[in-house]
């Protein structure tokens, strides 16, 4: 025989809805003063520090891949899976554009917004980067990027690597199976030039494999804050735009359309 | 009654067969890796999605009922909040085994407690559906310790009907956390700004709407099935009637505001989104779109629901369910499914690379059919011993033939 349910009295009502609304109210508090200051700090874009920028020139680019190859190398990543990848259209131009793909490290990153544990996070440079020991492997920054930049790895990579030795070699760590990786803008190289006092863009060792083995100059790295940077110059004159841009993302890869 | 003893341990077994191919694809998920599923970096989420998705929304009955029943003031509604609540904790079960195997790294479920990013929509289902299985296993508890065998244990017990004590408490906090996550699984595709056919803000709206039609119709079909295998009565059949037109009349208010998100969302091209919806009405989808989600278990399932009370007929209650539940899951199916097999929106040269094609493997079917059928095992056994589920002695319990003479007229004089 069950016990007869309690009625909750009015007093006892109105005394919960008062601590509901007092700890929502205590809640909002915290909130405000630890998470949301802690974050304004990381999204700002401080104009003394140097804005990492990648520009890709349309009209140069022959689409010989070796971007792709070179990136392949350097990060280790699996074949079907790059984290640079190079895209044909011959519509949108009225003549033949290849198009370079690697992360756009947007400003106002989806993947950033979505990922329930914070494995993927704006550095104090604003790079996008990954915590590969944090990421549980849910794959929502996949479904919300809207570049498809992000890959994941669905199975121990243990692929020789086939552009090893020829385009360069392994310089990071292999990410275990079941994480999402992408491009990092080999941060790694940027990180290291600020200890070796390298420039990133200008120095080969401080600047992105896809950008230093490119034939054609079609890539160029830079620092946007620097007019004097090859990204900066390389944009003097041209018409700019990046991709997709009514979403607000404000990504850090810009393209340089081709001379009509 | 040997008969149906019969038929009751034999869909026992052939659930047990059903668990153990399950069993062995997700064996496989976890040994070789998710490269197993046709899943792919164009298609990150398939299949399992839809499992959660569906288990949660029909598991929505857990907290609409228990609202009406506590909160409402409802008491009559006991009865059937009681099987709600018992079917929400096995569809929340399902969702976060669907869940665990879909990750990359289960070993690392508990990130989400750990490290908060809470502008995440999916941080927030994870603490909410979490938070709220704590509350579900508070509120089943005291029905399993009722359990012959437990009655032994008499702090258990107490412990029981002490909890039991609190159950208006667990309504009011079930009720926040199930508005919270029902909604905010649906924000989680209505956020990704990315996915024209997704970056909806109707998207929570109708996720809501749709599963407390949905969840409350789920369970009064498992209820009427129950009771009919059984033979006995578990829920007055008022009760029955009255929730299915609870259900009908929210089924009808979800489809009018779908009608009308569907209509003004896509009055010009918008890009993406207008292919998305052509392919949804016209395209692969647009049989079990126009079939299933709108006309049989949208308009007709709601229409039914309404009608059954008017006609007394547990047979138009039990289609009107039934066809209402499965109209919840073909909108989970469709709006997953289309997210990845449709252009994004404007941007030509991106376009192509990235609209992927995507058909569930043999491990994803065989993994879902075996967390569905390791729920169906744990629903049969409970509605067949827990003594909460034990029914009143009525006389012979028949389904009720719908008379002839009611007609549309009669409905509305009611």
């Amino acid at each position: 025989m069950a016990q007869e349910t309690r009625e909750l009295t009015r007093r006892e009502f109105l005394t919960l809805i008062g601590a509901l609304g007092m700890s929502s109210v205590a809640g909002t508090w915290i909130y405000n003063a630890f998470v949301v200051e802690k974050e304004r700090d990381t999204h700002a874009v401080d104009p003394d520090k140097p804005y990492w920028a990648m520009v890709i020139d349309l009209g140069a680019c022959i689409g010989c891949e070796r971007c792709v190859h070179a990136c392949q190398a350097t990060n280790d990543t699996n074949s079907d899976h790059l984290w640079n990848i190079v895209l044909e259209d011959n519509e949108t131009f009225n003549q033949h554009v290849f198009l370079p793909r690697p992360c756009m490290h947007c400003e106002h990153a989806p993947c950033v917004e979505v990922c329930p544990v914070g494995a993927t996070y704006h550095r104090d440079d604003g790079l996008v980067a990954m915590d590969y020991d944090r990421c549980i492997g849910c794959r929502y920054c996949m479904v919300a990027c809207p570049y498809g930049a992000r890959v994941f790895n669905w199975e121990k990579n243990d692929e020789q690597n086939p552009q090893v030795p020829r385009w360069g070699t392994p310089e990071v760590e292999p990410r275990p199976r079941g994480v999402v990786e992408k491009c990092t803008f080999c941060s790694h190289r940027i990180d290291a030039a600020r200890e070796r006092n390298l420039t990133p863009g200008v120095d080969r060792a401080a600047t992105p494999a896809c950008c230093v083995v490119c034939p054609v100059e079609a890539r160029v790295f830079g620092d946007l804050h620097n007019p004097e940077s090859p990204a900066s110059k390389k944009m003097q004159g041209r018409e700019v735009i990046t991709l997709r841009s009514h979403l607000g993302t404000n990504p850090r890869v810009y393209y340089l359309l081709p001379n009509a | 009654m040997f008969k149906k003893d019969r038929l009751f341990w034999s869909w026992i077994a052939f659930l047990l067969v059903v668990i153990a191919i399950g069993g062995y694809a997700i064996f496989l998920i976890m040994y070789k890796g998710l490269v197993v599923t046709n899943m792919s970096d164009g298609a990150p989420w398939g299949l399992w999605i839809v499992l959660d998705l569906s288990s949660i929304g029909l598991a929505a009955g857990a907290f609409s009922l228990s609202a009406i029943t506590y909160l409402l003031g409802r008491r009559d509604f006991r009865p059937l909040a009681k099987v709600a609540v018992f079917v929400g904790i096995l569809g929340y079960s399902g969702a976060l085994m669907a869940l665990a195997m879909d990750i990359g790294r289960p070993d690392r479920f508990w990130h989400g407690w750990v490290y908060w990013n809470v502008h995440s929509m999916l941080w927030e289902v994870t603490m909410c559906i979490t938070l709220y299985f704590s509350v579900l296993l508070l509120e089943v508890f005291p029905m399993v310790a009722d359990l012959p065998f437990l009655a032994r244990f008499k702090r258990l017990n107490a412990f029981a009907h002490w909890i039991h004590r609190f159950a208006p408490v667990l309504a009011v906090i079930g009720l926040g956390l199930s508005l919270l996550h029902q909604s905010s699984l649906g924000a989680t595709y209505g956020v990704v700004v990315g996915r024209a056919f997704l970056f909806r803000a109707t998207m929570p709206i109708l996720f809501i709407f749709s599963a407390i039609a949905g969840g409350i119709a789920f369970t009064i079909h498992v209820t009427l099935i129950v009771q009919w295998l059984k033979n006995r009565t578990l829920v007055p059949e008022k009760i029955l009637f009255d929730a299915g037109q609870i259900s009908g009349a929210v089924l009808l208010i979800y489809l009018y505001m779908r009608f009308w998100d569907a209509t003004a969302g896509n009055y010009g091209y918008v890009p993406g989104r207008t292919e998305a919806f052509t392919t949804l009405t016209g395209g692969v989808y647009s049989l079990t779109f126009w079939g299933w989600e709108i006309i049989l278990g949208g308009i007709l399932a709601g229409i039914l629901l309404i009608r059954a009370k008017f006609a007394q007929s547990y047979s138009l209650l039990l289609i009107g369910t039934g066809l209402a539940a499965a109209g919840l899951i073909f909108n989970r199916l469709h709006t997953t499914l289309l997210a990845f097999t449709e252009p994004l929106s404007e941007s030509p040269p991106l376009m192509d690379p990235l609209v992927t094609h995507y058909t569930p493997a043999w491990t994803e079917w065989a993994a879902t059919a075996g967390v569905v059928g390791l729920l169906a095992l744990a629903f049969s056994l409970g509605m067949r011993f827990l003594p909460a589920f034990r029914g009143s002695e009525e006389p012979e319990y028949e389904i009720i033939q719908e008379p002839q003479s009611v007609t549309l007229v009669t409905e509305t004089a009611h």
